[in-house]
């Protein structure tokens, strides 16, 4: 096969010509993703910004391996796979607590679905928490706690298992500015600290540039790469108001924005 | 920490008290003002029984209403006490509620079980779909005869009528709630490489238990009924078996007796479902 050829070992995810179809009941071919072919380096951050409804939930399952592509193929370290790959880790905009759980409980279900011992993923899931700024409520279940505090959990609870590859599929969307810069701030310090390579789906190009090394432009449905760019800004990446001040920025998101296909 | 505030910090105008006053007078207040309200309605309560048990007694006395016909709560009373001096009330309704609890926790048991692992295979919950629903459709008491053949005229039959009850609505609430998990959260379970016995045992099952529980109070009383309905077809005690005699011997006061045991009997049960549910899904609580 000559996609195989391309696989390296060395980059954590690479995408070749992917592509998926549905056919419908009444026999109809639902084309959903045209071609897509990108690659995300170690300790690299790339969005993927697109129309809504261009598919990108489609992308994130065949990632995944929830789904099977209708041509293409996707390599985890240059292999491709028939089961879901080890060492992602996977957030949507949803934080899909368990409300039978605490926090703590649900920070601990990657770490018990994996095994090993209770008391290791206690103080593993403690130590998140805190760092998270949560220390005080790991017993309060999901229920109790504010919309950006349970984003918080489901962010504990998908870096506890310490995956290498991080796909976020529009985790900040819900939340309120205020909370969103908050969180992004906290997730791109410990992403860059932990040497781990996101990719992170989004239609807020605003979040995409301040966030990013690299934003790649999807098209309506069927999806296809538009555009891809190289974020350069200069000064601290981590002072994310900052960033939006500055001069690039803003040249960046209008670049994007134009070659968004918005109806 | 929790940004929803209960509805009764709202319209609790009693705790606005003037400035000054500290605040645990004024929670004092509050909580006051609160138990009077549903001293309120319990005292409501109370007096739509006690007006409506005057007024029965009223016209069976002056003879407007006919106390053979239609028993009177003096009468009642009178059964009840006859009841709890020759005992029989505690054999009846130690054989009631035995029947029913042990139809509640098999019919329970088994359609709980079979519910939840339709989940493992949607092929074979389809297939079985048509003959559950056609099982549901069945009215009970048209097995009675059937049970009575199969497990004879003692406790089993009651059982089996109290199981069979229960056992088609407990299959259907197990499976209904284990299809309702969210498939965004059993994607994160996959995700996280969970096998299929994880995702049933770490998701499925404890997300299904609010489903379950709802059935559980539901099933209660039908198990009641099932135990009832077999006492109806053939039986040496029982409550059911009480209300079938005393009825057949136009003994008013006394069907309505053991009617009021009967429901007592039915609060009580459930009662206890909705204690072990708070004791076991505790955090049901701070959803209310």
């Amino acid at each position: 096969m000559q996609h195989r050829d391309l696989a390296r070992a060395d980059v954590p995810l690479q995408v070749h010509d992917l592509g998926k179809s549905f056919v419908s009941d009444k026999g109809e071919e639902l084309e959903i993703i045209r071609s897509l072919s990108f690659a995300l380096g170690r300790g690299e951050i790339v969005s993927l910004v697109g129309p809504s409804g261009c598919g990108k939930t489609t992308l994130l399952n065949l990632l995944c391996r929830l789904m099977e592509p209708s041509h293409g193929a996707v390599f985890w370290k240059g292999e491709e796979l028939a089961t879901v790959p080890s060492g992602i880790g996977y957030m949507l905009q949803k934080d899909l607590l368990l409300p039978w759980r605490t926090a703590i409980q649900n920070v601990m279900l990657g770490l018990q679905v994996k095994g090993g011992g209770r008391a290791q993923h206690r103080a593993r899931a403690n130590a998140l928490l805190d760092q998270l700024g949560l220390s005080g409520f790991a017993n309060h279940y999901p229920s109790t706690l504010s919309g950006g505090m349970r984003q918080r959990v489901a962010l504990a609870r998908t870096l506890a298992p310490e995956p290498e590859v991080l796909l976020f599929d529009e985790p900040f969307s819900a939340l309120d500015f205020q909370t969103k810069i908050l969180i992004e701030r906290d997730t791109l310090q410990l992403v860059r600290e932990l040497q781990r390579s996101l990719l992170l789906i989004t239609h807020d190009v605003e979040e995409a540039v301040s966030l990013s090394d690299r934003v790649i432009v999807l098209s309506r449905r069927p999806c296809t790469i538009v555009s891809e760019h190289r974020i350069e800004l200069p000064g601290d990446r981590s002072n994310l108001i900052a960033l939006r001040e500055s001069k690039g920025f803003a040249h960046y998101v209008r670049q994007i924005w134009t070659e968004l296909d918005i109806r | 920490m929790s940004d929803r505030s209960g509805p009764n910090l709202i319209s609790d105008n009693v705790a606005v008290a003037a400035p000054g006053v500290s605040r645990q007078a004024r929670r004092a207040a509050t909580l006051r003002g609160r138990r009077l309200r549903q001293g309120r309605v319990l005292l409501c309560q109370i007096l739509c029984f006690v007006v409506f048990i005057g007024l029965w007694q009223w016209q069976t006395m002056t003879g407007h209403i006919s106390a053979f016909l239609y028993g009177s709560p003096a009468g009642i009373v009178a059964a009840l006490i006859g009841t709890i001096q020759d005992g029989s009330l505690w054999t009846d309704l130690a054989a009631t509620a035995l029947e029913t609890l042990a139809g509640f926790a098999l019919g329970n048991v088994i359609g709980t079980t079979l519910g939840l692992s339709l989940w493992y295979s949607r092929f074979v919950s389809q297939v079985l779909q048509p003959f559950i629903l056609a099982l549901g459709s069945i009215p009970i008491i048209a097995l009675a005869p059937i049970t009575i053949i199969w497990f004879g005229t003692g406790f089993a039959s009651k059982v089996a009528m109290s199981t069979l009850s229960v056992v088609v609505v407990s299959i259907i609430i197990a499976y209904k709630g284990a299809l309702g998990v969210d498939p965004d959260q059993i994607n994160l379970m996959l995700s996280l490489r969970a096998r299929r016995s994880q995702v049933f045992r770490l998701l499925v099952v404890p997300a299904s238990m609010t489903d379950i529980f709802a059935g559980l109070k539901l099933t209660v009383g039908f198990a009641l009924v099932g135990a009832i309905v077999g006492e109806f077809m053939s039986s040496t005690d029982g409550l059911g078996h009480e209300i079938f005699k005393s009825g057949s011997l136009y003994a008013i006061s006394s069907v309505f007796a053991e009617l009021a045991v009967t429901v007592i009997l039915a609060l009580v049960l459930s009662g206890i479902v909705a204690r072990v549910e708070r004791l076991l899904l505790p955090w049901r609580h701070d959803l209310s």
